[in-house]
């Protein structure tokens, strides 16, 4: 693995990447305003998935998902870009690991929800409590993209191998 | 200057800096980006349902989503006093810090006022004004959180 994160440390694309200095900046500034947009989504969703906010149909709190995937796309975008830019931060960290397990958790778990659970949402009516097996699946969610937040923020402090 | 200086050299302020532990700064600075998603990711759902997304869900409803806003800026006032007390000197004097602080204050104030205007008055759809409120919320937070971003830049 370590001749690979050489290698593209060192490609023709990753050292202009490096060479604009407005792009890293950049890159950040975007990363942040996408996890706003994914946390306030994807997190309302999921606090209506573990049965607050009863008055609103669970149906309705959906239609703020295609933000929180504009903010998961610029958050992956970004999140590449910084990769293709300085790998050996990340490829040597545990915690970036850990943050990649973390979206896995938080993907397969949304997809559970979409194939098996996701019809019977159409038909809960407004004031209706959300059955367990919703509640767990909010509760997953909402905790699985803070724990992201949470390895991103900490990744240039936490398990560094210093 | 001399008051940055005392706040800078106070204990709590030296431990921020210098302890080695990842309780101290790291942590910190996380608080205060998970501070940040509370309430920036509240406030944009809210303004987004006020510019026409998601128009199934009652714009009544999301009034509770008001303690999340709360929660991050106390959140962020408390971690970002303890940020600004370790470097006062360099911040107190750093423009784009200014710009910063700026910016979150009127983002703050356009969210109160917009708060006022969109749920103060029963279920009615989204007045105009509530709708410039939301707009200028949503461009708001995003712009403190760039020049936050950028603080780290230009020094």
């Amino acid at each position: 693995m370590a001749h690979t994160i050489t290698w593209l440390g060192n490609t023709w694309l990753s050292s202009q990447m490096r060479d604009l200095k407005w792009l890293w900046p950049t890159c950040e500034t975007l990363h942040f305003i996408g996890l706003s947009l994914l946390i306030g989504g994807a997190g309302l969703f999921d606090l209506r998935l573990m049965g607050f906010m009863r008055r609103v149909p669970v149906s309705a709190v959906r239609d703020f998902m295609p933000y929180a995937i504009v903010g998961f796309v610029l958050n992956l975008v970004t999140g590449v870009a910084f990769f293709v830019m300085m790998p050996a931060q990340y490829a040597y960290s545990l915690t970036w690991y850990a943050k990649l397990l973390f979206i896995v958790i938080a993907g397969l778990n949304a997809m559970l929800f979409e194939t098996t659970l996701g019809t019977r949402v159409l038909t809960l009516g407004p004031d209706e409590d959300t059955p367990t097996s919703f509640k767990v699946v909010g509760a997953v969610s909402l905790f699985s993209w803070f724990a992201v937040l949470y390895c991103g923020r900490m990744l240039p402090y936490l398990g560094t191998g210093n | 200057m001399e008051f940055f200086s005392w706040l800078q050299h106070t204990a709590l302020a030296s431990w921020v800096v210098q302890s080695e532990s990842v309780w101290a700064y790291p942590s910190i600075l996380t608080a205060h980006t998970i501070g940040l998603a509370l309430l920036v990711g509240a406030a944009s759902v809210i303004d987004l349902r006020l510019l026409g997304v998601a128009p199934r869900v009652p714009v009544a409803q999301l009034e509770y989503l008001y303690r999340f806003v709360w929660a991050g800026f106390w959140i962020n006032l408390a971690s970002g006093l303890l940020l600004f007390a370790s470097e006062a000197t360099e911040k107190a004097g750093q423009p784009i810090f200014i710009i910063k602080l700026i910016l979150v204050i009127v983002a703050l104030v356009v969210t109160i006022r917009m708060r006022r205007e969109a749920f103060g008055r029963g279920t009615t759809a989204p007045s105009v004004r509530a709708r410039r409120l939301a707009a200028m919320s949503l461009t708001l937070w995003a712009a403190a959180i760039t020049a936050g971003r950028l603080m780290a830049y230009f020094k």
